[in-house]
C-alpha cells in the first residue's frame, strides 16, 4: 500500500517536471553562420545621353537609343537641336550631338577606345559620320582616349546627297533608319 | 625546385590571360531621318548691271540705283530709255534657284511688289508687277544658274527732282 503511494507521489512529481519544463523549451535559441562571399567582377559599361545642344534620343541614359532628326532638306527647316553646318552643290550635311558615358569599375584602364559602325551598309545618297569618321560596316576608331564617367559629346553627321531619288539621292519624303553600333574597351 | 617553376609559369600564364581579354562595352543608336526635296532662291550681281549693294548671294538683297534722271548723266550698269512724258531706268539683276533631292525639270518664278506705286511702272524681266497680285516672270526656269531678270522703273517727267523711290520686291519660286 505504502509501495503504491509512493509510486504515485513519483509519478505526480515527474508530470510537474515536465509540464514545468514546456516553457523553459520554448525560450530555447539557435544559432548559425553563414559565410557569404562575393567576387567583385571589374568591367565597362556605355550609355548614350542626350546632349544639351542636340536631339533629345529616345531611351536616354540607356545602352539602345535613338535620334530622329525629322524632316531634313538642304534648305527647308529643321528640327531643334538640328543645325546644318554645309550645303553644297553635291550634299549637305545635318548635324545633331549626342553623349557617349562610359563607366568602369575594378579597372586599372584610365581610359577608352571607342569604336562605331553601322549595322547595314548607309542608304543610297546618305552617309554618316561621326565626328570626321565616316562610318562604314566595319568596325572604326572614333576615339582613343575617353575619359571615363563623365558625357562625351560626340557629332552625328548626315551626308545627303542633293541628287534626285534615282539619280544618286536618297529616297525622299519617307523615315530612313540605320543603327550605328558602338562599342567602348578600356585601354 | 620543379614545383616553384610550375607554380611560376601557371602565374605567368594568367596574367597573360587576364591582359588578353579587353573589357568592352557596347551601345546602339537608330538613326532616323526623312529626306525633303527643296529649292532655294538667291539673287545675284550681274556683270552688266548695278552690282547689288548689299545681300548678293542671298535671298534679301538690295539694288540701289543712285541718283537718276531722264537726261543727266547715269551710273555705270543702269540701261536708260525715255519717252515723251517718261524715262526708264533698268538693270540686271540674276535669280539663281537651286533644287536638292527633287526631279523637278524647272521652276515658275512669280514676283510682287511689297507696296503700292500710283506713280512709277515697275517691271521684272520684262514683266509688269504691282502689289495686287503676282506676276509670273517665267515657267520654265533653269535650275542652278544665273537667270537675268532686269529691274526696270519708269518714273515720270512730272516726278518733282529729289524724290526717292522706294519698294520691295518679293520673288517666288515653285518647283514644276
Amino acid at each position: 500500500m505504502l509501495r503504491r503511494q509512493i509510486a504515485g507521489i513519483r509519478g505526480a512529481a515527474m508530470m510537474l517536471l515536465l509540464l514545468s519544463g514546456l516553457p523553459l523549451l520554448a525560450q530555447n535559441t539557435a544559432t548559425g553562420v553563414i559565410n557569404a562571399t562575393l567576387v567583385n567582377k571589374n568591367g565597362i559599361a556605355l550609355i548614350f545621353d542626350s546632349d544639351p545642344g542636340g536631339l533629345a534620343l529616345g531611351a536616354a541614359g540607356t545602352s539602345a537609343v535613338s535620334a530622329d532628326f525629322g524632316l531634313i532638306s538642304a534648305f527647308g527647316p529643321l528640327s531643334g537641336g538640328v543645325t546644318r553646318p554645309a550645303v553644297g552643290p553635291a550634299s549637305f550635311t545635318v548635324r545633331t550631338l549626342f553623349d557617349v558615358n562610359v563607366f568602369q569599375g575594378g579597372l586599372n584602364s584610365t581610359g577608352y577606345t571607342l569604336a562605331a559602325n553601322l549595322a547595314t551598309a548607309a542608304p543610297i545618297g546618305l552617309n554618316y559620320k561621326v565626328d570626321a569618321v565616316t562610318l562604314t560596316t566595319v568596325l572604326q576608331t572614333i576615339q582613343t582616349n575617353g575619359t571615363y564617367n563623365i558625357d562625351v559629346a560626340h557629332n552625328l553627321d548626315l551626308v545627303v546627297n542633293t541628287a534626285a531619288p534615282g539619280a544618286g539621292g536618297p529616297a525622299v519624303n519617307t523615315p530612313i533608319t540605320t543603327t550605328i553600333n558602338f562599342t567602348a574597351t578600356a585601354n | 625546385m620543379k614545383k616553384v617553376m610550375l607554380l611560376t609559369i601557371f602565374a605567368a600564364l594568367m596574367m597573360i590571360s587576364s591582359a588578353a581579354v579587353a573589357q568592352t562595352a557596347s551601345g546602339t543608336l537608330t538613326v532616323t531621318a526623312t529626306v525633303n526635296g527643296s529649292i532655294n532662291l538667291v539673287f545675284n550681281s550681274d556683270a552688266s548691271g548695278v552690282a547689288l549693294s548689299s545681300g548678293a548671294g542671298t535671298n534679301a538683297a538690295t539694288l540701289a540705283f543712285g541718283n537718276v534722271s531722264a537726261f543727266g548723266p547715269i551710273s555705270a550698269g543702269i540701261v536708260r530709255s525715255t519717252t515723251a512724258t517718261t524715262f526708264t531706268v533698268s538693270s540686271a539683276v540674276d535669280v539663281l534657284v537651286s533644287k536638292t533631292n527633287s526631279a523637278s525639270a524647272n521652276y515658275t518664278l512669280k514676283a510682287q511688289l511689297g507696296a503700292a506705286d500710283a506713280v512709277n511702272t515697275w517691271t521684272v524681266g520684262g514683266i509688269a508687277v504691282s502689289n495686287a497680285a503676282q506676276s509670273t516672270l517665267t515657267a520654265t526656269g533653269t535650275y542652278a544658274a544665273n537667270s537675268n531678270f532686269p529691274v526696270a522703273i519708269t518714273v515720270p517727267f512730272t516726278t518733282a527732282s529729289g524724290t526717292l523711290i522706294s519698294n520691295t520686291i518679293n520673288y517666288v519660286a515653285t518647283a514644276n
